[in-house]
């Protein structure tokens, strides 16, 4: 027995040393295996939700993103929808949003990129207000918040 | 000095430690160069020979001295400040600030860091998403290259992970080391346990609010990596909370009682490393034939691992990080790096060698991409 | 909900010490056999669930009569929050040596079946700080219904610490479950503290 576990022991060692030198060679295509994992995606309270529709404006495309009511077992009460214009923007931007596409405006976006002012109009009960407006690498960044209803 | 050479177990001598570096210098040269040096950039190429020659002399001088933890905290020291410096100066770069801002969480750009992982678990669990705002894969520290890296040494190492891997522990590591004898000397070492306290609130705030709450309210590194702008009345509570845990956990307790103390009272991963320690294959013996009781290792152990119960009791507790100090100190080489399995006082050599070769591996690939960018750039800074 | 079942589960631990060992000890050595011990669990948590539920609704109520203006009720329980969360944390780390258990007393009990009644009633009203922010915090709630969730919360985050009683015993480290209870209430402490300040400042 004594015999037994020094030898599995002297073995799992140097299982730990073949783990080590094949941890940094393998590394990019464990790391490559592992993000196709189904749960290694950002959830979408950071990531801002698929995307749902977009308008095709004259210099620049407005994604709509779908709601966000994302919690830990089930959705909360409070959530957000993300709007990101892409491409060239104007300074001003005046946007009429019907984000769950039932044929009526949700709310209105006013943003004035040069002053960093953004101003959100609800035209439903479902809309709080704004909670985020941001620059970003590909052009503006809304998150407007939103009840469950 | 040379007495303590004389009384140290492990001393080799020159041409043993330098055969034993052999399989180091190879491994380091092939990972450092890729093997094939970049000989455009002089700056560049003096800094790998720097970082590779700096490494493989202080693994010589590991088995030529048969010191562990002096020429391991050299190391780890330096792969803390030098890691900090290329995360800040990446960050810098990215965004002139060291400050994140929303848009960089709405983009996802954050860098991930291991300790993030523990809240990671329960919402990938239940959500199948990752609650944090960085890239899955690509970039700057992305989530899957540091879930593999920290598991793979979790498994390999153990807690060993937070002295041999851990980019953080080289800061309270260095500011222990900076007095000689301590001023506070009685801790309650009860106060080990609460990183298992912290670990459960943490993992427990994270899932129910699916934000990494550590890394928004606690972190103490936040003062040396990144942060959150100060923006508002809580963004300042916040920026406060992690300055003050900085400056007392990571610099003035560690001076003042000579202990990892943000390790060994803070860190919700070093709980679950410690947990880990219970299927690494390695570990630190105590011979208890050749132990006096003199209990130097209880009073030099950074981790509150080694109490005189556990002394008396013949066993190292879980909460070992397998630095060597306690190996280093022990007059009567009575403690020893082991192997699970293997009777206390047998293969003590064999069983250090290949401890020391396994982790310093680890710690040397893994610093030296922040190692050869940051002496590169202070390289260049003095040119220019 | 989620704040109060962090609150239950950090404070239901040292519940447990303190109390467990006094109760369940009793409870065993009158009982025959696991089904029993189940049974007598089942009592106590049950009784536990109905004082919460009949406290959720007199702070309700009494909250809707003596706290009307919200801001007032931002204030008043973003004090209580303060000072209620100074009082956990000096729970958790006051050193006597071991807390007394408000339910000691269960043996002068003669009648065996109201013993597990008792004990649930004893503590569910011991005034700990956890009870008294989960009080707070009933109180302040916007509808009966969400004080009962608040409640719910904390009965199933300190009825977790219950569940495995019956296998208590085996525990060999019974010092650091308590160990890390203590820090885990001391936590979920200076948790409230930042919410109190937090409402006082928003």
């Amino acid at each position: 027995m004594k015999k037994i576990k020094i030898i599995s022991g002297i073995i799992w060692a140097f299982m730990a040393l073949i783990i080590i030198l094949i941890l940094f060679p393998g590394l990019n295509s464990f790391s490559v295996a592992l993000s196709k994992l189904p749960f290694m995606k950002i959830n979408p309270n950071f990531a801002g939700g698929d995307a749902a529709f977009s308008y095709v404006q004259e210099r620049c495309t407005l994604v709509v993103r779908k709601p966000v009511f994302d919690g830990l077992l089930s959705e909360r009460k409070h959530g957000f929808v993300q709007l990101d214009w892409r491409g060239e923007l104007p300074d001003v931007i005046s946007d009429t949003i019907d984000f769950d596409r039932d044929g009526g405006s949700d709310f209105v976006v006013n943003l004035k990129r040069n002053d960093a002012v953004t101003v959100i109009n609800p035209l439903s009960d479902l809309v709080t207000g704004l909670n985020v407006s941001v620059p970003t690498s590909y052009g503006w960044t809304v998150r407007v918040g939103l009840k469950r209803e | 000095m040379e007495k303590e050479l004389v009384i140290n177990g492990y001393r080799k001598s020159f041409g043993k430690s330098l055969l034993y570096t052999l399989p180091v210098f190879l491994i380091t040269f092939v990972f450092m160069s890729g093997g094939r040096p970049d000989f455009s950039d002089p700056a560049r190429l003096v800094a790998l020979l720097v970082t590779f020659a700096g490494m493989n002399l202080l693994y010589f001088l590991m088995h030529y001295t048969g010191r562990t933890d002096r020429y391991r905290a050299i190391l780890f020291i330096i792969f803390a400040l030098s890691l900090s410096f290329t995360l800040i100066s990446n960050i810098v770069q990215m965004r002139n600030s060291m400050s994140f801002s929303q848009s960089d969480i709405v983009e996802c750009r954050i860098p991930f860091c291991h300790l993030v992982i523990p809240m990671m678990i329960i919402p990938a669990a239940f959500t199948k998403s990752i609650i944090f705002p960085g890239s899955i894969i690509g970039g700057f520290a992305d989530i899957s290259s540091m879930v593999i890296l920290w598991l793979f040494a979790t498994i390999a190492l153990g807690r060993g992970f937070c002295s041999w891997g851990c980019f953080y522990g080289g800061w309270d590591d260095g500011f222990s080391r900076i007095r000689k004898k301590p001023l506070l000397k009685k801790i309650s070492d009860s106060w080990k346990w609460m990183p298992f306290a912290l670990l459960l609130m943490v993992m427990l705030t994270a899932a129910m609010t699916l934000v990494p709450t550590y890394c928004d309210w606690i972190c103490p590194f936040k003062a040396v990596t990144e942060f959150e702008q100060v923006t508002d009345t809580e963004s300042a509570i916040k920026a406060g909370i992690f300055i003050s845990l900085f400056g007392g956990l990571v610099v003035a307790l560690p001076v003042v009682t000579r202990k990892r103390t943000q390790c060994s009272f803070l860190c919700p991963l070093g709980a679950i490393n410690t947990l880990s320690n219970k299927i690494t294959p390695f570990t630190v013996k105590i011979d208890n034939e050749k132990c006096t009781k003199c209990y130097k290792c209880t009073t030099v152990c950074p981790l509150f691992a080694l109490s005189r119960e556990d002394v008396n009791g013949g066993r190292v507790s879980v909460f070992c990080s397998k630095c060597g100090k306690c190996v280093d100190v022990c007059p009567n080489n009575a403690i020893h790096f082991g192997i699970k399995g293997v009777p206390a006082g047998s293969f003590r050599n064999f069983s250090r060698n290949l401890f020391l070769f396994v982790s310093f591996i680890f710690i040397s690939i893994f610093s030296a991409g922040s190692i050869i960018n940051t002496i590169q750039s202070l390289l260049n800074f003095i040119i220019s | 909900m989620a704040e109060s079942f962090i609150l239950g589960l950090s404070s239901g631990s040292v519940c447990l010490v303190t109390c467990g060992m006094v109760m369940f000890p009793y409870m065993m050595a009158r009982t025959a056999g696991a089904k029993a011990i189940t049974a007598d669990l089942a009592v106590f948590l049950a009784t536990r669930f109905l004082v919460y539920a009949l406290l959720a609704t007199i702070v309700w109520f009494a909250g809707q009569s003596l706290l009307r203006s919200p801001v007032f009720t931002n204030y008043t329980s973003g004090f209580l929050y303060i000072v209620f969360s100074i009082m956990l944390i000096w729970y958790a780390i006051e050193k006597r040596p071991s807390k007394t258990c408000p339910a000691a007393v269960v043996a002068k009990i003669e009648k065996r079946k109201l013993v597990p009644v008792f004990l649930g009633v004893v503590n569910s009203l011991a005034l700990c700080p956890s009870l008294l922010l989960i009080l707070t915090k009933g109180a302040t709630q916007a509808t009966l219904g969400k004080s009962y969730l608040s409640f719910l919360g904390f009965f199933a985050g300190s009825s977790l610490w219950f569940l495995p009683v019956p296998a208590i015993g085996l525990v060999k480290k019974k010092n650091v479950i308590e160990t890390v209870g203590i820090f885990a209430t001391g936590l979920a402490g200076t948790i409230f503290i930042i919410k109190g300040i937090l409402m006082l400042i928003r």
